[in-house]
């Protein structure tokens, strides 16, 4: 349980408050986890989303999607959808298939037919020639069109929402979804009560008088408007104010206003 | 605390109809004795036994004598019927005590040689009252309504000598939307003053800088920047911009800040905390005066860097600005804000 990633992580959020970014990330953790959970409780974070490198698919409104495999966001793909034009072309062309598998295999058959166009083209070919590419109603010739080795499909899960692997454990992170009201962000300060270097614990008692808003030795009431604890408690992270009330007491690890 | 009744749950109310007289004796709430139980081993004497007191003034019992036949008959040729039927009035609703102590001509060397008569109204002595005769002030009399009447006239006229005196009152009040009256009536303070020196190639080139501020005691305050070659120019432009950027300052129950708020202009950092009912504004002079014409009652500050003046001032404008509101915050969040107060205490909050 390292509160030095936790300092880190109390300081990103202020920044990404500060630059109003709709969507940042934290490394994973079991803590960071149960944190963002009680601050999305409290109304601070929109959404919280477990995913790799970059963000998942579902963080973004499904308005932006886009499909191509070559034109769209690499990982804004959804599984069901891995049976386009491109995929039919390279299928052909890598792994020499023929239309009649890939139309056994579920692709469409406009799809297939613009494939077996150009599946008599080596890769080099079709990076150098290119295709005839539609956009926008207008055809646009010869569009250099580089086909994905298989390797690059992700075999580990690193970019998979929702999976802890062995594999890709330490390369996962919880993407959270900033909220914004009147122009102003929502969660405006977080801030460390207890510091790697010292560590401080409440029993129930003084937590109570932290919540009123008293001193309880170093940790100053909580006294601003709408503030919040987090404490990490045997049961969990908990807010302050719930631990006060279940007579729980722990180690206060940040406010959050 | 408002009069209205607090909510009571049904069994409440028939505790009160069961339990209206105590069972067992008066219970002892101090260790020592009752005071009848404790007399004094050295009896006091009172200072009327030692003739320190005028005799028969404060404590004769004797009653003072009403007003005979005579003397009313000759009452009624100097007054009307109807002030008459006020002497009457008054001489029963007042007590033969207050007479005896406030019904005495004043010995004192600075008490005033004459009497006045307050059934007429001399221009030349009291205020002077537009059109005022003596069959208006006996009609005033007859409906009760002297003193507001008089009032409003006063106003009235000192308004129009204003309006008439002072162009910029008058602009000021079309500005703000309010009237000369309540524009007389704010709390306006200069804060700041100092002379600033521009120096140009012709040489420095002094002028005064003024900082005001203005309230009205009721959650309304603006602060000021005035400058000019002229000491009365620089404060009269501080006064108006004070006026003119009153903003309502949020209260919490009109008494004091919501929560901790904190500002910085400049070097200057102001913490401004909320306090609990009667703790009073404890807080440096400058702080003082602004929440005092903002209408706060109970606040504690701190300056915790630089002390300038004007940047203190400024930044604690700026703080008590900058408070966010609770359903602010609570709509922020989403979440559903009940304030319980107006549940247990029968709605009687501010």
């Amino acid at each position: 349980m390292s509160l030095v990633n936790l300092s880190h992580v109390c300081s990103h959020l202020q920044n990404a408050s500060l630059a109003r970014l709709g969507l940042t990330s934290i490394p994973y953790t079991r803590m960071h986890l149960s944190l963002s959970l009680l601050l999305q409780k409290q109304g601070f974070f929109s959404d919280v989303k477990l995913g790799g490198p970059s963000p998942p698919a579902s963080c973004f409104p499904p308005g932006l999607r886009d499909d191509s495999r070559y034109s769209g966001h690499p990982h804004a793909r959804s599984v069901a959808v891995e049976k386009d034009r491109e995929t039919a072309l390279s299928r052909m062309v890598m792994q020499r298939a023929t239309p009649e598998q890939l139309l056994a295999e579920g692709f469409h058959k406009v799809d297939v037919e613009w494939a077996s166009l150009y599946a008599t083209r080596t890769p080099t070919q079709l990076q150098e020639e290119g295709v005839p590419v539609e956009a926008m109603g207008l055809t646009i010739e010869n569009q250099p069109l580089e086909l994905a080795p298989e390797e690059f499909a992700d075999p580990n899960d690193l970019d998979t929402e929702g999976v802890v692997t062995q594999a890709n454990r330490a390369s996962r992170r919880l993407w959270l979804g900033l909220r914004y009201w009147d122009g102003m962000p929502v969660l405006r300060k977080a801030q460390m009560i207890s510091k790697p270097t010292k560590r401080i614990w409440l029993n129930s008692k003084e937590l109570g008088i932290v919540v009123r808003g008293g001193r309880a030795g170093e940790v100053k009431g909580m006294r601003q408007i709408g503030e919040m604890m987090a404490v990490s408690t045997d049961r969990g992270v908990l807010e302050a104010r719930e631990c006060a009330e279940r007579k729980i007491g722990g180690m206060p690890l940040c406010r959050v206003w | 605390m408002s009069a209205s009744r607090s909510y009571q749950c049904l069994s409440c109310r028939f505790k009160d109809l069961t339990t209206s007289v105590p069972k067992t004796a008066r219970r002892q709430f101090h260790a020592s004795t009752a005071k009848p139980a404790r007399k004094s081993a050295f009896p006091n004497v009172s200072a009327d036994k030692m003739g320190l007191t005028e005799p028969g003034v404060a404590h004769s019992h004797a009653r003072v004598r009403p007003y005979t036949k005579r003397e009313k008959e000759l009452l009624a040729m100097k007054y009307t019927p109807d002030q008459m039927e006020a002497i009457e009035v008054g001489e029963q609703s007042i007590g033969d005590e207050d007479l005896r102590i406030q019904g005495r001509p004043r010995t004192d060397p600075m008490r005033i040689s004459y009497f006045d008569d307050f059934s007429k109204v001399r221009p030349m002595v009291d205020f002077p009252v537009e059109g005022a005769k003596d069959e208006d002030v006996a009609a005033l009399l007859k409906s009760g309504t002297t003193e507001k009447l008089v009032a409003s006239k006063a106003s009235q006229t000192r308004q129009q000598a204003a309006e008439a005196l002072d162009p910029r009152i008058l602009r000021l009040s079309q500005q703000t939307g309010m009237t000369p009256n309540q524009i007389n009536a704010l709390r306006v303070k200069n804060l700041v003053n100092h002379r600033v020196v521009n120096q140009t190639r012709m040489g420095k080139i002094q002028s005064l800088y003024f900082l005001t501020i203005a309230g009205n005691e009721n959650g309304m305050l603006g602060i000021g920047e005035g400058k000019a070659a002229e000491d009365e120019d620089g404060r009269r432009q501080a006064m108006m911009n004070a006026i003119r950027n009153m903003r309502p300052v949020p209260r919490y129950e009109n008494r004091t800040v919501y929560g901790d708020v904190r500002a910085k202009v400049g070097a200057s950092i102001v913490e401004l905390s909320s306090r609990g009912p009667g703790f009073g504004n404890r807080c440096q002079h400058l702080i003082f005066e602004l929440a005092r014409a903002a209408g706060i009652s109970d606040l504690s500050a701190r300056t915790i860097r630089s002390r300038n003046k004007m940047n203190v001032v400024k930044a604690a404008f700026e703080a008590l600005m900058s408070q966010r509101l609770p359903e602010e915050v609570a709509m922020a969040r989403g979440k559903k804000m009940v304030d319980v107060r107006k549940v247990y205490n029968g709605g009687s909050i501010h």
